[in-house]
């Protein structure tokens, strides 16, 4: 089954320049930083010759992931409503005793250093389709709590 | 005790150049020092240690503290001369013995190619001279980024349960784990850019934006802190000075694997049962124990209020440390409801709480410089066995982590309104109902 990757036109974009200088660029940096440990000697017991393929790893794994999310993207309303939560829409939140502003972004934008949520998660999940004042329930098998929306942005 | 008040560790370093060596070298042989004057104070018979004179009764200190408000200075030391309290000031109680100390840090400090490291060895020099301590204590948050730390003189007040005043001498030498140190950094953005309701917001310290994290590769504890085996602290302890100029959170990874191998896992395997025991692997518990700590010491930000510590008195670093374990937990359940903190790592952080509790209470006539912690724990683990969270069964027992998440939160609303607004007397009731230990014995 395709799975839908949601992401705003920002994150679309990011993905593809991510993708481009992956490609482009880090894919022949990794490819010369192996050539450069190779003439350190037996790569049997050489430490830069792993790390350097480790980092190929990571990077081609990463090209892989990107290239899917791209190939199932659907790009979200960049304008989103104020009249309810859905994908884009940045929310002021009450829960247990914490106030928090936090946008419900797709998966792959998810960042919490900038506050950004997954829909797929737990709160982002619970956000989706309430309306300003409404208090919705918020749950995992151990947390429980409720969650009152003081805002839409 | 017999031992000494010093721990050593032999930790993988990043490399340092032949300058920050040498300048190590002579750190650790300051930290050394400081195992002497904290032997001078230390003496666990007495619940005001060496601090007050024994056989003086609280009253009569707290009378002589009136006229005398250096009495209860957390910088001097208080002796009776001439049937009168008198209060020394620690640089010159143990000029004789702070003066390799200082020789030590100033030699550090021309040797140094730094020059901010080398004013702050200077002026932490200089504290242990004139008891300039508050000034230390803001130039040593202040030196960064840089490779080396060191701090030392008297910080930690654990000693004394008197009054929960007096600070003890220690000092901790490390290098600092700059990879670490960010990751840190930038969990603690993500959890204190949440703005937390408090009971009683006008007594509380306002400082979130201004809280600082590091990991230190540890190499030497000397003095309180080697008795104490923290793995995590939180400084200044003066709430004004955390408000001025905020606060500087260490977590220590070599106490903290330390701590973990001879102590937690130990006791996880004691008091589970095995077919339990079999969910959890050791790393798994070994994070969330690390965890725990890193959410523990940035919980403290959310505690901090104006006159606690006057209110709660003696029994204040009881409640305090408790409810900082309680909100830490609390707060990794709001990480979890944004996919920040996966379920198990919030129940790896739970039974870690829960094993570092029956570690203080099984063990506590091992660990008289841990007593707060020891009844705290007590406290926690009375409180899960009433609310049915965590089971006996046969020596065993076995948690319900959705009840013991509903029972920190009502815990957390307990210690919350005694942080923010109790006196000592409701602290106390608190610690009657649930402080016992003998309940808790038959798990062994």
């Amino acid at each position: 089954m395709v799975h839908k990757v949601y992401l705003t036109s920002q994150g679309l974009e990011e993905a593809r320049v991510e993708l481009s200088f992956l490609k482009t660029s880090k894919r022949a940096q990794v490819s010369d930083r192996i050539q450069r440990a190779r003439e350190f000697g037996d790569v049997v017991e050489n430490a830069e010759y792993d790390a350097a393929l480790d980092e190929q790893t990571l990077v081609e794994n990463r090209i892989i992931y990107l290239e899917d999310v791209l190939k199932n993207a659907k790009v979200i309303a960049t304008d989103p409503n104020n009249d309810f939560v859905v994908i884009g829409s940045t929310v002021k939140v009450e829960m247990d005793g914490e106030v928090d502003i936090l946008t419900i972004v797709g998966r792959v934008e998810a960042n919490p250093a900038k506050k950004k949520i997954s829909n797929e998660s737990p709160l982002g999940s619970a956000l989706l389709g309430a309306k300003k004042g409404e208090v919705v329930e918020v749950a995992t098998p151990i947390v429980r709590y409720k969650c009152k929306i003081l805002e839409i942005k | 005790m017999n031992d000494k008040p010093l721990v050593t560790f032999d930790a993988k370093l990043p490399k340092l150049s032949d300058n920050e060596r040498k300048v190590l070298d002579l750190l650790l042989e300051a930290g050394r020092l400081i195992v002497p004057i904290y032997e001078e104070q230390e003496n666990y018979k007495f619940p005001g240690a060496n601090f007050y004179p024994h056989g003086v009764l609280k009253s009569e200190i707290e009378k002589a503290a009136k006229e005398n408000p250096e009495i209860l200075s957390p910088y001097t030391v208080v002796e009776k001369i001439d049937n009168k309290l008198v209060a020394t000031p620690y640089h010159k109680k143990y000029a004789k013995l702070l003066k390799p100390v200082v020789e030590k840090l100033l030699v550090a400090a021309e040797v140094t190619s730094n020059k901010n490291f080398a004013e702050c060895l200077k002026v932490q020099a200089k504290a242990l001279l004139d008891g300039s301590y508050d000034e230390a204590t803001i130039c040593w948050m202040s030196v960064k980024p840089y490779i080396l730390d060191i701090n030392i003189g008297p910080v930690e007040r654990y000693d004394d349960k008197l009054f929960f005043v007096k600070t003890a001498y220690q000092a901790w030498v490390g290098v600092i784990d700059k990879k670490n140190s960010q990751k840190l950094n930038k969990y603690k953005d993500v959890i204190l850019s949440t703005r937390r309701k408090v009971a009683m917001a006008s007594e509380k310290f306002d400082y979130y934006g201004k809280v600082q994290t590091r990991i230190d590769n540890t190499l030497l504890f000397a003095g309180l802190i080697a008795r104490t085996k923290f793995v995590g602290v939180n400084l200044p302890n003066d709430p004004k000075l955390m408000e001025k100029y905020g606060s500087e959170i260490t977590l220590f990874k070599e106490m903290h694997k330390l701590r973990f191998e001879t102590a937690l896992w130990p006791t996880f395997n004691r008091i589970f049962s095995p077919e339990f025991k079999k969910q959890f692997s050791a790393i798994d518990l070994e994070r969330g124990s690390l965890y725990l700590t890193a959410l523990h010491e940035l919980a403290h930000t959310y505690l901090r209020y104006r006159d606690s510590e006057k209110r709660l008195q003696d029994l204040f670093p009881v409640i305090d440390e408790l409810a900082a374990s309680v909100m830490g937990i609390k707060m990794c359940g709001s990480l979890l409801l944004k996919d920040i903190a996966s379920t198990q790592q919030l129940e790896s952080i739970m039974l870690a709480f829960i094993t570092r509790a029956y570690n203080f209470v099984l063990n506590e006539e091992d660990k008289p410089e841990r007593g707060q912690y020891v009844i705290g724990g007590a406290v926690l683990l009375n409180f899960l066995l009433e609310s049915g969270a965590i089971k006996r069964a046969g020596g065993v027992s076995w948690p319900n982590f959705m009840k013991m998440f509903v029972s920190f939160d009502e815990l957390m609303s307990i210690l919350g309104r005694v942080l923010s607004r109790g006196k000592r007397s409701d602290a106390e009731a608190l610690i009657k109902k649930y402080g016992s230990f003998t309940n808790l014995r038959s798990f062994n």
